[in-house]
């Protein structure tokens, strides 16, 4: 049961039949890993902890800078220098009342702390940490909901924790190998903050439908143009030679 | 000559021409972009073996990675 006040509190997403009650709670309940708090994680954070998101964990190694404050909206000039996740947490904690933790840099050690976690939005900025992430979310079998932003282009992937589903979809490193480089890094080729956060209000809104048990297609890469101003969906099939999800003995060298 | 679609555009191709000369003839580095196949993305490791087909629709995009 909930209190008076979260009833009230939260009145508009109960009033959708597909949340209800029982989904609020499982939304309170549940646990949330934001890789990165720059701009799509300042986003996705809020967006969260807003909503009623229990407990949010924050991946992030990196201090407040100026050039962050047009799109990592969590931040003011005042915390410029210090850390990202800790001023995120406090803040989102203080306006919110979530538990935020505020974690340092995603990294072979630092990863095994997610053994703790079901869901785990990836808001990172660079290859090296979205392949060591959707690795570990695929042997873990953890729900990944990756997006990405630069300049006019967001992706946006779910890496669904499999298991049950009948037909193997690719997962990131199908989408995306280990040799992939950067042509477009926010820090190289500019992006405006209402594209990231367009970005992030879909990563938020995938993780909070998945709590709340409406499944959506693993595999498929939907891609925002936002030059064009259009979508476009790719199906993204099991790639038989992938390094993570091709099964050992299916794997013949090309 | 191939009529095909490339980013939303209408282009000519050479018959011969396979996934692998084609995003090289974009002038972009394989390893920065993906490529998808009439909506179905391609694993960069097959696209010297995939020809193109008349009417074939392609997408190439940057890979992104930014946050
Ligand atoms: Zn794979």
């Amino acid at each position: 049961m909930l209190a008076d006040k979260d009833f009230i509190r939260y009145s508009r997403q109960i009033l959708l039949p597909e949340c209800g009650e029982a989904g609020q709670q499982k939304l309170m309940q549940s646990r949330v890993a934001v890789i990165g708090v720059g701009g799509l994680g300042c986003q996705v954070a809020q967006l969260l902890a807003a909503a009623g998101i229990g407990e949010l964990w924050l991946f992030d190694h990196d201090m407040v800078e100026l050039s962050n404050l047009p799109r990592q909206l969590l931040f003011s000039e005042a915390d410029i220098g210090q850390s990202k996740a800790r001023v995120a947490a406090d803040l989102l904690s203080r306006r919110y009342g979530t538990a935020v933790r505020a974690l340092g840099k995603l990294d072979d050690a630092s990863i095994n702390l997610l053994d703790d976690i079901h869901w785990v939005v990836d808001c990172s900025d660079n290859f090296a940490t979205r392949h060591l992430l959707a690795s570990f979310c695929y042997t873990q079998q953890k729900t990944l909901v990756s997006g990405a932003i630069a300049a006019f282009e967001g992706l946006l992937f779910l890496q669904a924790a499999s298991g049950a589903s009948s037909v193997k979809s690719g997962c990131y490193h199908c989408l995306f190998p280990k040799d992939t480089e950067s042509a477009k890094r926010c820090a190289s080729q500019g992006v405006l903050g209402s594209a990231v956060a367009a970005i992030a209000a879909l990563q938020a809104q995938m993780i909070q439908q998945l709590i709340l048990d409406m499944p959506l297609p693993s595999g498929r890469l939907q891609r925002f143009d936002f030059r064009h101003f259009r979508w476009h969906e790719a199906r993204v099939p099991a790639d038989p030679h992938c390094a993570v999800c091709a099964t050992r003995g299916e794997t013949d060298p090309c | 000559m191939l009529n095909i679609q490339l980013n939303g555009e209408a282009r000519q191709v050479d018959s011969a021409q396979d996934l692998a000369s084609l995003v090289q003839a974009q002038g972009v580095k394989q390893t920065q972009v993906a490529l998808v196949l009439n909506g179905e993305l391609v694993p960069r490791h097959r696209w010297p073996h995939i020809h193109i087909q008349d009417n074939d629709n392609l997408e190439l995009f940057s890979a992104v990675a930014g946050g």
